[in-house]
């Protein structure tokens, strides 16, 4: 299956209405991003994964919705669907590295930084949860101006491999140590 | 001298000048006597007062001048019928002794003159001509007009004596007595040089009174004569040519003898003349330096017999020396030294030379060999190839390369030859690569677990 991601006519601006509507999804608000990132720093850190995963699960259920089957579809498939509807919601680029048996999954070009990097964590555990149906946990392997890369585990690689981050591992080791321990 | 070419050349200007003035006939005679009509002048006719010289002055006229002038004399006019009876009797011979061509117009009329306002001195006096007026029968004009005088020369002047002064008849005071004394006149100057003495100033030779007066003089005469050289004169133009006579002392140049000259060149060194220069070449001679080089000699064999020496003497006739042949031409003997001069300019020549530094060599060319010294460290051949490296286009390398034959030549090490083996081995490592993004997600959510 092999269906190119289509955005012509994904929004609809409905100036006599004042509203702005996304092609097989519900209305959307565009708002400013510090207002965004406002209230994320404000709230708690379950109110804004919340904020997150219900964010990821409307980007998995349109991928679903174009994809029918998505538990068939190949990396690039899904990579490219649901990289444009993050796209379209203006969270930036969606990138996808395999570093062994490892998903990283990767933002680029976000708007929002560094202090929506935990917001854009639980959109992709939103996303996952939509559209594969996995719990999964989106670990910050690391971050740079331009790039932020999550590792896509369970939560007993989640926890390991938090440990090591916050016991200074660099990231590669990390995905190593977890390749390594998890082969053994 | 100079004086009486002077006194000569006045006189004659003073006679051109008096002969373009018009004239007067003092005489009774007719002024025009060729004009075809003639017209009586209207006004009566006087001649002009005459001025008696200071020896005619007697000494009562001298005494009694400052006494008052007697009453001027009425002129006696001449009839104009009279006038006209004197011309008709003039004769056709006084005539033509007349001046022919008159110059000029005739003068003023006898009216004119008498209204001139000169003076007259003692016009009462009786007028007595002076025998020059009456001989050139000219009168200037210049007596009746207010210019002055001319100043009479010495030639003018006629020194007479008391006695010659009495000899003069007294001129009476008419003018037939003065138209007709021209014979008493001419018999009284044949008379007077008779009766004159020469004076004390002039300078002509007395007549010796006695016979040795005489021969003294001659004798003086004749040394005056020998002391003093014969003014040549010059020949008339019909004379034909004259031979001139050469002075004593004094002869032409003789024509030079060509033989002799030949000889004196030939043979410098043989003969009197040619040692000794004669007084025309002494001024002309000029002191040559002796030649420079090598001198050119003639060998030849010494004759030891006579008829040797008859033979060498036809041969010395005939000995010729070859001269360079065009070969030559352009051509030097190398073994000539220079001259001082050119030996100096030559030293200087070469000290420019040495001073001058030599050009710089290119990078890219070879050395020059001139200045390959023969040495061990040089490269005795010239190499046979010049690369060119450059990592820069500033900086260039060259690169010779170095002779085979050098005695130092660089040592070449080469690295051992090793035989082909692995150096590194790569393990390629074959993951199984998930067909679906479900089996990554799954496979990575299992990393971590127990």
């Amino acid at each position: 299956m092999s269906l190119n991601f289509d955005p012509s006519y994904a929004l609809e601006f409905d100036f006599g209405r004042g509203q702005i509507r996304m092609a097989n999804a519900s209305a959307r608000v565009i708002i400013p991003c510090d207002a965004l990132l406002a209230l994320c720093q404000g709230a708690n850190e379950e109110a804004v994964r919340d904020f997150g995963r219900r964010l990821g699960t409307e980007a998995g259920r349109v991928m679903n919705d174009r994809l029918g089957e998505a538990w068939q579809a190949s990396l690039e498939t899904v990579l490219e669907h649901l990289g444009g509807e993050l796209a379209l919601m203006g969270l930036g680029s969606l990138g996808l590295e395999r570093w062994g048996q490892a998903l990283v999954l990767s933002f680029s070009h976000s708007p929002l930084g560094a202090a929506g990097d935990f917001l854009l964590g639980s959109v992709l555990e939103g996303a996952m949860q939509r559209s594969f149906g996995r719990d999964t946990v989106a670990i910050k392997l690391m971050r740079d101006d331009q790039k932020v890369r999550f590792l896509m585990a369970g939560y007993a690689g989640a926890r390991k491999a938090g440990n090591w981050l916050a016991e200074g591992v660099p990231w590669g080791d990390v995905l190593s140590r977890l390749a390594t321990r998890g082969a053994s | 001298m100079n004086q009486e070419v002077n006194k000569l050349q006045e006189l004659l200007a003073r006679v051109k000048r008096n002969a373009a003035l018009p004239r007067t006939l003092v005489s009774g005679r007719a002024p025009e006597p060729l004009a075809p009509v003639y017209e009586p002048p209207a006004a009566a006719f006087s001649p002009p007062a005459y001025i008696p010289p200071p020896s005619e002055i007697s000494a009562d006229e001298v005494f009694f001048d400052s006494e008052a002038p007697p009453p001027p004399s009425v002129p006696t006019a001449i009839p104009p019928a009279q006038v006209a009876q004197a011309a008709i009797d003039a004769s056709v011979d006084e005539l033509l002794l007349e001046d022919p061509f008159p110059s000029v117009p005739p003068g003023p009329s006898y009216s004119d003159v008498l209204e001139d306002p000169m003076p007259v001195a003692a016009t009462g006096a009786p007028r007595q001509l002076d025998h020059e007026e009456d001989v050139s029968g000219v009168m200037s004009i210049s007596e009746f007009s207010d210019e002055q005088p001319e100043e009479l020369l010495e030639d003018d002047i006629v020194e007479m004596t008391a006695t010659e002064a009495a000899a003069i008849p007294m001129v009476q005071n008419s003018l037939d007595e003065l138209s007709f004394a021209d014979v008493d006149l001419d018999d009284k100057q044949a008379a007077a040089p008779s009766e004159e003495e020469p004076p004390v100033s002039s300078s002509r030779s007395k007549v010796a009174g006695t016979m040795d007066e005489a021969l003294a003089r001659a004798a003086e005469q004749i040394e005056l004569e020998e002391g003093r050289e014969v003014p040549l004169k010059t020949p008339p133009p019909e004379s034909g040519p004259q031979a001139a006579v050469m002075p004593q002392g004094m002869h032409a140049p003789l024509a030079p003898d060509i033989e002799e000259l030949l000889e004196a060149d030939i043979l410098p060194s043989t003969g009197v003349r040619a040692a000794v220069p004669t007084a025309e070449q002494v001024g002309q001679t000029v002191d040559l330096d002796e030649a420079r080089g090598p001198s050119l000699e003639l060998d030849h064999a010494a004759a030891s017999s006579t008829e040797e020496l008859e033979e060498e003497a036809v041969a010395s006739e005939e000995l010729e020396v070859t001269l360079p042949g065009r070969e030559f031409g352009g051509g030097y003997q190398a073994d000539l030294m220079p001259p001082p001069e050119a030996r100096q300019d030559l030293d200087a020549h070469r000290q420019r030379e040495e001073a001058i530094p030599p050009p710089p060599e290119s990078l890219a060319q070879y050395p020059s060999p001139a200045e390959a010294q023969p040495s061990a460290f040089a490269p005795v051949i010239v190499p046979s190839s010049v690369t060119t490296d450059s990592y820069s286009e500033s900086v260039s390398t060259v690169t010779v390369d170095a002779p085979p034959n050098a005695e130092f030549a660089p040592e070449l090490l080469a690295r051992p030859e090793i035989g082909p083996s692995p150096v590194a081995k790569f393990i390629r490592a074959e993951a199984q690569r998930p067909k679906t993004f479900m089996e990554l997600l799954d496979s990575s959510l299992s990393l971590g677990s127990d």
